[in-house]
């Protein structure tokens, strides 16, 4: 064909090419087999992914529940507490803004640098924070300034804020920062390092009531973790309220009444266990636990010899003196060692297992009758009774009026103290009782302890004629303006008759030129029993040492008032503080008076 | 000049209606993922755009056969541009490869690929034997040689590898015997290890350890892959809607209009849009490829299939870039992906097809 030249044979490099878009095209159907993989097989996967890639979860801290006096006075508020960060990416001038917010905040110029230094690593519109636990009137300044500082920022959260101070104060506990362990155990919980959970008191005990949930806001953020958008998934659910039977005023007075002077008051109300105040001295201000010490303050305050973070109410253990001779008076009754009628003869001293014994009232005190021993607090007579009773029935009797074991108060740390016996002693350190050491126990010496609180449940049980309480510190949640009185069960077998003899001394004690006689307010029938004691538990006795102080008397009262139909118990005890009847007595005599004034109207 | 009548009826329209339509799709893509910049990228895309077609009737208005003649001197030109803004960068830093006209900038590099097809065009036109022989290999080679080497050293991993793929191209179509096939497995093995140990920088390594194991560097070249991958990954079939996509919309996802624009399209229209996408650029591919046999010449031939290898390997580079199969390189999808010197030549290498199928009966 004469064209054949025109066009030449092309057929192997057009087939080559042809091959070529063949293998192009498979690969493309590998490519769309892959997509497919990604876009429909894996969707789940990635689209998990983008979802965490855009949210963040912001927690919204809620605010603990607020706790209540039982007349609905605030003890735990919360107070929102400020946080000033800096945003470095609106700092336009860093030579010329950093002394200025110094200035502002008060703060060297040095730590706010080493403080921005320590985060450079955060991306630049991440807040540092410089200052926080502000309160709102040291933000106004800032607030103020607001336009002047757009590289500053407040936030503001819920802070513990006990308004009293130290009213309360080992009642209601303090908190502390959740360690890591405590918040790997909890999971439930979802608490958060930094979150703080109660350490002591109630703010322990009802740590799960009192913690609120924590709302969470969910945050669309950028590549850059710049925040675009907010949607607020949870509200914070604050914690529940709890209403204490504590009554603020009575609580304010036993302190103010404390004083400088370490020790305890307990008033409770014998009916139900209603505990009004339980002041223990020295005090603390668990503000400070939040708001953070410095750390030369929290050496301080934890070398304290006096230890002021202890509840010497609940915890505090001491010899009770001669208010143990309530507890003979009733044993020795009702097990039938004496009668109403049986009589000793104190004339100052008595020869017991071949040592002299004295009495504290050195002239003696004639003929006494068990009424008239307790009224006037005469050693001589208990002497005799113990000699009679025998150590292991004593023990019985202490045991069954509550002593050596725990009352039931409903916030951790109780104290059991402690009842010796024969048999204790022979485990405890494994030598036979001597008969002689049952004289010291029987006049409340020796190796006794007890703990104010135990002292006041006695008390309460005296007054009751025999029906135990359960001192508490918490109004019923489902009634919170009452608690249900103690039950039939919860009566000692000791007979009526006998405390009415006790109470009879006790009366006469506070009335009829007794030794509690300080304790005496007009027109308010109360009875008491004051105790003074020489002796210190060992542990106390290291501590007076470390602290250099001389180891002088411990000074107790306890009573309640009125004589019939009791309304309050009260038990003083002030450490080295002399005799019952001189401090201790006046101090209860205080307590009643105002309660008189509160109640009795 | 003017054209024939008979030229007119012999372009290729429906390849230029893909083309347009692959164009305009990624005028709203660029759109989508870059309306929130201060630049209104979409707006320069048009005008590029308007460049590109320009450009195409510039090369349309001119047979190829003349095109070809005169493309040794375009060649010497581009490698004195190449040279000379390699030398300007070395002078004034961070310029690199791009020549400034005004308001738009030039990658020279993009245009030495046009050039180069028709360089090779002409030098394999004469050669009509049924194997390539070692002069005219060597010849070859030399000639892309230069441009290559100056591309590389710039660095341009991307481009030089598409000049590598039209190089190759036009070795498969010359017939490459199963020994030359084996010596070039052996110099590329040991340009390779060469390359590893002493050429390539650190982050070009980077992004190839990445891509055998990308979770290995979730911070670096690893977290645009897989940024990436979850764009695509969480569009599902239908996909997260237009101008929707988390991914793209909150900028995780990097270089979103340019390199990385089919992974917009994948979180935002799915599977659905992948497979439309796919499917527009198979219909494309298969117009360029088989517009072989329209070829009047063996030079037609080659350009005809340069051209097309140079759009198939850079899409094929992309979208398996993109999903993690090969390493992050700087290729950007054709006619899609914002950039203008890329567009330009892509639609050159267009108008070089439409040029010599419009020209396929000889006394015109």
């Amino acid at each position: 064909m004469p064209g054949d030249k025109i066009y030449e044979d092309l057929t192997i490099i057009v087939r080559r090419a042809n091959a070529v878009f063949r293998a192009v095209a498979i690969l493309v159907l590998l490519c769309l087999c892959y997509y497919w993989k990604v876009q429909i097989l894996d969707y789940k996967k990635y689209w998990g992914l983008a979802e965490a890639n855009r949210t963040r979860t912001r927690v919204v801290s809620a605010p603990r529940g607020l706790v209540r006096d039982r007349n609905g006075e605030l003890l735990a508020d919360n107070q929102a507490s400020f946080k000033v960060s800096l945003i470095r990416d609106n700092v336009k001038n860093a030579a010329a803004s950093y002394p200025a917010i110094s200035k502002l905040l008060g703060i060297s110029e040095g730590e706010l640098r080493s403080r921005i230094e320590r985060y450079k690593n955060l991306p630049p519109f991440e807040p540092v924070i410089i200052k926080d636990g502000l309160a709102p009137e040291e933000i106004a300044p800032i607030e103020g300034r607001r336009l002047e500082f757009p590289e500053l920022e407040v936030a503001a959260e819920p802070k513990r804020f006990y308004p009293k101070k130290t009213t309360a104060a080992h009642i209601l506990g303090y908190l502390q920062e959740r360690s890591s362990e405590e918040i790997r155990d909890n999971p439930g919980r979802g608490a958060r390092l930094g979150d703080m959970g109660g350490r002591a008191g109630i703010e322990r005990q009802y740590d799960d009531r009192l913690t609120g949930t924590d709302g969470a806001i969910l945050e669309i953020v950028d590549s850059l973790g710049r925040k675009r958008s907010e949607q607020v998934t949870q509200d914070p659910a604050p914690g529940q309220e709890i209403h204490l039977t504590i009554d603020a005023r009575l609580q304010a007075r036993a302190e103010e009444l404390l004083g400088e002077k370490e020790g305890a008051i307990v008033a409770l109300d014998p009916s139900t266990g209603e505990i009004l105040a339980m002041a223990s001295s020295p005090r603390f201000d668990p503000n400070r636990f939040i708001t953070r010490f410095t750390p030369e303050e929290w050496v301080q305050f934890i070398n304290d010899p006096a230890s002021p973070l202890e509840n010497r109410a609940a915890r505090g253990l001491y010899s009770p003196g001669s208010i143990f001779k309530i507890v003979m008076a009733l044993t020795g009754l009702d097990l039938g060692y004496v009668t109403d009628q049986t009589t000793v003869y104190c004339n100052g001293s008595i020869q017991i297992y071949g040592t002299s014994r004295a009495c504290w009232f050195a002239p003696g005190h004639g003929s006494m009758n068990l009424v008239n021993a307790i009224k006037n607090s005469c050693n001589i007579y208990f002497y005799t009774l113990g000699r009679q009773m025998g150590i292991d029935t004593i023990a019985k009797g202490a045991e069954e009026l509550g002593l050596g074991r725990k009352t039931g108060l409903d916030i951790p740390g109780e104290k059991e103290g402690l009842v010796p016996s024969s048999e204790w002693k022979m485990k405890a350190l494994k030598t036979p009782w001597f008969p002689g050491e049952t004289i010291s126990v029987a006049i409340g010496q020796g190796q006794l302890q007890v703990t104010p609180l135990q002292i006041a449940a006695l008390t309460a049980m005296v007054a009751n004629r025999g029906t135990r309480i359960v001192p508490h510190l918490v109004l019923d949640p489902t009634n919170p303006k009452t608690t249900s009185p103690p039950d039939a069960a919860a009566l000692s077998p000791f007979k009526r008759s006998t405390f009415e003899s006790v109470i009879e001394g006790m009366w006469r004690s506070v009335n009829d030129h007794g030794t509690g006689q300080g304790a005496r307010v007009e027109g308010l029938n109360a009875c008491g029993k004051t105790g003074s004691t020489q002796l210190v538990s060992r542990e106390r006795a290291k501590m007076l040492a470390r602290a250099g102080k001389p180891i002088k008397t411990h000074s107790w009262f306890t009573g309640f008032a009125p004589r019939v139909n009791p309304r309050i118990v009260v038990t003083v005890l002030i450490e080295y503080g002399g005799g019952g009847g001189a401090v201790a007595g006046p101090v209860a005599g205080q307590m009643f008076s105002l309660w008189k004034d509160i109640y009795k109207k | 000049m003017m054209f024939d009548r008979r030229l007119i009826q012999e372009i290729d329209w429906v390849l230029i209606g893909l083309v347009l339509l692959l164009t305009f799709l990624g005028v709203l893509f660029i759109y989508s993922s870059s309306h929130f910049l201060p630049k209104s990228y979409y707006l320069r895309q048009l005008v590029w755009v308007g460049i590109s077609l320009f450009a195409v009737f510039l090369v349309v208005a001119v047979d190829y056969k003349f095109l070809v003649s005169f493309s040794i001197y375009l060649y010497f030109l581009i490698v004195a541009v190449l040279a000379g803004s390699l030398a300007f960068a070395r002078l004034v830093a961070g310029t690199k490869s791009w020549v400034k006209f005004g308001l738009f900038q030039v990658q020279p590099s993009e245009l030495a690929k046009v050039v180069m097809i028709l360089v090779l065009a002409r030098l394999f036109a004469e050669y009509k034997g049924r194997y390539l022989n070692t002069p005219s290999t060597a010849l070859a080679l030399l000639l892309a040689g230069v441009p290559l080497f100056l591309i590389v050293i710039q660095p341009d991993l991307g481009t030089a590898l598409t000049f590598l793929a039209i190089l190759g191209g036009a070795f498969i179509l010359a017939g490459l015997k199963k020994k030359t096939i084996l010596l070039f497995l052996v110099v590329s093995l040991v340009v390779g290890v060469v390359g590893w140990n002493f050429a390539l920088k650190d982050y070009q390594k980077k992004r190839l350890t990445t891509l055998l194991n990308p979770g290995q560097d979730l911070r670096g070249s690893g977290y645009q892959i897989m940024q990436s991958k979850i764009a695509i990954g969480s569009g599902g079939l239908t996909g997260k809607g237009f101008m929707k996509g988390s991914q793209s919309q909150l900028r995780f996802l990097p270089a979103r209009h340019t390199d990385f624009i089919f992974s917009v399209i994948g979180e935002e229209f799915g599977f659905l849009g992948v497979f439309i996408i796919l499917l527009i650029y198979f219909l494309m591919l298969a117009r360029m490829f088989l517009s072989v046999a329209k070829a009047r010449d063996r030079a037609g031939v080659y350009i005809i299939f340069m051209a097309s290898m140079l759009i198939a390997f850079q899409f094929l580079i992309n979208v398996l870039m993109i999903i993690g199969l090969f390493p992050v390189t700087g290729v950007p999808l054709p006619f899609v992906s914002y950039g203008g010197s890329s567009l330009i030549s892509n639609y050159v290498a267009c108008g070089l097809i439409l040029n010599v199928k419009m020209r396929r009966f000889a006394n015109v």
